[in-house]
């Protein structure tokens, strides 16, 4: 595949639900109810559930695996967590589009800028993926 | 005393070995709705943030410490990185070991850099995940605050 400063990576658009959230809980070991019980999310202040950091984090890594095809390529991959992913109770959830940017290529690693966008707002910061591309 | 800069360096046992699976690979990446056939079959590799979850279990030294006061629910993770030597894959059997990177303390708010070393218990280094927690304690009065 040709890679070059510039070169835009499919973007991805995902549902992240309720039970987006209780599955990720199960898979991850993070039980923090703040993310699928309203009333521990409202306890804290928030408005209601939240997705966990780390699935945001996690899934927007795919905008990368899903061009790269073979995971064992990413070299290293950084976030902040900006914003929090508001998972309201119905059937869509919450709609995050990823998109992903090449800003550099150096010694066969190219970086990865990504975007995560949920409502128009920006929910990672600086998320920065290091990934072999030869 | 709570957690301050005289803790950086400080670090802790190793986790108890933990045994990557398949049947867990495929259900961290199913949570993730990730199809990549990486993660399939018997012999999977991990998806790259299933480190998280390995780093995670090193996080209760931090808490269980009754030097550095501080409690899960009163933290909020901001920043998390990770590099891989290559991919956790099922049958390795990882250690987590957590290391305080950074400690900048103000008021009543610090700012903690962990770095958590997993390797296996042979001794392949496999992957750094650092982390920053902001950890913020109660204020009794609101004076101080």
């Amino acid at each position: 595949m040709s890679v070059e400063v510039g070169t835009e990576l499919p973007r991805l658009a995902v549902h992240l639900t309720r039970e987006t959230a209780v599955r990720y809980a199960g898979a991850s070991g993070d039980f923090n109810p703040i993310h699928y019980s309203d009333f521990y999310a409202r306890a804290l202040g928030l408005e209601g559930c939240i997705a966990h950091g780390m699935l945001t984090m996690g899934t927007a890594l795919r905008v990368v695996t899903d061009w790269a095809g073979d995971p064992a390529k990413v070299r290293s991959y950084g976030v902040r967590f900006t914003k929090p992913v508001p998972v309201p109770d119905d059937a869509e959830g919450a709609l995050v589009e990823f998109a992903g940017r090449v800003t550099k290529v150096a010694d066969g690693v190219a970086t990865v800028a990504i975007d995560a966008l949920c409502d128009g707002v920006k929910v990672l910061g600086s998320a920065t993926a290091e990934v072999s591309v030869d | 005393m709570p957690i301050s800069e005289a803790h950086v360096g400080k670090t802790y046992p190793p986790t108890q070995p933990y045994l990557v699976t398949a049947g867990k690979i495929h259900e961290f990446a199913r949570a993730l709705g990730d199809e990549n056939p990486a993660y399939a079959g018997a012999e999977p590799v991990a998806p790259p943030t299933f480190a998280a979850v390995l780093a995670a279990d090193a996080w209760g030294a931090l808490f269980d410490d009754p030097e550095l006061d501080l409690a899960l629910s009163q933290t909020m993770h901001t920043n998390q990185k990770f590099a891989w030597r290559r991919p956790l894959r099922a049958g390795d059997e990882v250690v987590a070991t957590l290391t305080i990177d950074g400690v900048r303390a103000r008021a009543n708010t610090a700012f903690v850099t962990i770095a958590v070393l997993l390797a296996t218990t042979a001794g392949e280094e496999l992957c750094t995940a650092s982390s920053t927690l902001l950890h913020t304690w109660p204020v009794e009065n609101e004076e101080e605050a």
